[in-house]
């Protein structure tokens, strides 16, 4: 799901960048306000847990592995603007620092994981769990279909991108400049990928561990 | 089904491994006396990231091979092993591009999946550059100085510590799994073993948050952070 650099064109990369900054200037006001000091480090800590999340190989069917990329997760366990931003911070230190999804496609990541995934993600949780008691099976099984869905329409967003490249980007002879596949290729293969395995990996992850937590502390779901 | 406990495990363990090992050497050839360190974090990271931009901008593969060549070049004068940097820089995405472009070889769109490929490499192997030839503290550092609002910089520079002291965690609690673990697994079970340990994760973040704040606090913590000072 990280975008390396190269993958889309300039054009792509400002648009994204733009249409982020607001959405981290809110973000950074609304944490700030809401944010009690005490909760400061969180916001830190919040960013290391959704990074090593990627870390922890899950056995899938077929002898394999996955990993989540947590994103729903954080946003169930700290609240969308809060989850906003360490997702942010998440994608930013593996994009600088290791290489780990391209620096000029910092925005569209973070569209895509940071924004799109994690709201996404939280009010498909919110509007399913309702007024459920927080230590409900309600929940559980609310937090693996906001998980599933919420990786699936990131994913839809990153195979939008992908195939609008070849018609916002080529030279005088039609030829591809970044990514070379139209949206009857890049859709169907991101798409298709996470409805049939990452989908699931998420839902798995995100619904085992709210209830984990559920068992050992109750009213923290 | 039945899960092979050395794969999986084992995959998770050298997954750390690398992990630490990358960091390592970054911060190794961070400090060697070579052309890009010694030139400014700020400027350095200006600079590199221009170069990033242009492998964006450019249109055509001689064009981009020349800066390709250039950065290969940046990084033999910082004293980077150029076999260790090749390895670094082509594996995985560049092998990954050369995946996705390989039915355009077959047919007839040879031009674009080059041009692709040698994209995706130049464009890595510039920012995989500035990783290993800034100390990655001082790299976060400098980015107060494009403009970024100190809340992401104060929540980058602490994350960053908090990742190396999570990835111990999981280390040691992979390497207890091992030592305990004799045979297969079942999926599920190992399924419940990683979300478990995540859960477990987390209720160990929220026991630091208390103590580091408590820390702060007797460090003279007012409300207003003071960032990565000098």
């Amino acid at each position: 799901m990280h975008i390396p650099d190269g993958y889309l064109g300039p054009t792509t990369c400002g648009f994204f960048y733009a249409v982020m900054l607001p959405v981290w200037a809110i973000a950074s006001r609304i944490v700030k306000k809401t944010l009690k000091a005490k909760q400061v480090p969180m916001l830190a800590i919040g960013a290391a847990f959704s990074f090593v999340i990627m870390m922890f190989n899950v056995p899938i069917p077929g002898g394999s592995t996955g990993h989540a990329t947590g994103a729903v997760l954080v946003a169930i366990l700290l609240g969308p603007w809060a989850a906003c931003i360490a997702v942010t911070v998440a994608l930013v230190i593996q994009a600088l620092l290791f290489g780990d999804g391209g620096i000029t496609a910092i925005g569209a990541n973070c569209f895509n994981m940071a924004f799109v995934e994690v709201f996404a993600g939280y009010y498909i949780y919110k509007l399913i769990s309702l007024k459920s008691a927080p230590g409900s099976k309600r929940r559980v099984i609310a937090a693996g279909i906001a998980a599933y869905i919420g990786i699936n329409i990131a994913a839809l967003f990153t195979g939008i991108e992908f195939g609008l490249q070849p018609l916002l980007h080529h030279n005088a002879a039609g030829q591809a400049l970044y990514c070379p596949y139209g949206l009857n290729v890049a859709v169907p293969a991101m798409a298709g990928e996470h409805i049939l395995i990452f989908g699931w990996v998420e839902a798995i992850v995100t619904a085992l561990v709210v209830k984990f937590l559920q068992r050992q502390e109750g009213g923290l779901i | 089904m039945k899960f092979k406990s050395h794969n999986y495990i084992q995959r998770s363990l050298l997954g750390m491994v690398s992990f630490f090992k990358e960091a390592i050497f970054a911060e190794e050839f961070a400090f060697k006396p070579g052309l890009l360190q010694k030139i400014e974090p700020r400027i350095k990271a200006a600079l590199i990231l221009s170069l990033i931009l242009a492998s964006i901008f450019i249109k055509t593969t001689p064009l981009l091979l020349v800066l390709y060549l250039f950065c290969l070049l940046l990084a033999a004068l910082s004293r980077i092993s150029l076999i260790f940097f090749l390895k670094r820089t082509w594996v995985f995405m560049p092998i990954f591009a050369l995946i996705i472009a390989l039915p355009l070889f077959f047919t007839g769109r040879i031009q674009e999946g080059v041009l692709f490929v040698v994209r995706v490499l130049t464009s890595l192997s510039f920012a995989v550059l500035l990783g290993l030839t800034t100390p990655h503290t001082l790299l976060l550092k400098t980015m107060r100085s494009f403009g970024i609002p100190q809340m992401f910089v104060m929540t980058l520079g602490m994350c960053y510590r908090y990742i190396f002291l999570f990835a111990e965690i999981i280390e040691n609690t992979y390497l207890a799994i091992k030592s305990r673990v004799g045979g297969a697994i079942h999926y599920k079970h190992g399924q419940h073993i990683a979300t478990w340990k995540i859960a477990s994760l987390w209720q160990k973040s929220l026991q630091l948050n208390k103590d580091i704040y408590d820390a702060m606090l007797s460090r003279g913590y007012t409300g207003e952070p003071k960032v990565l000072d000098e």
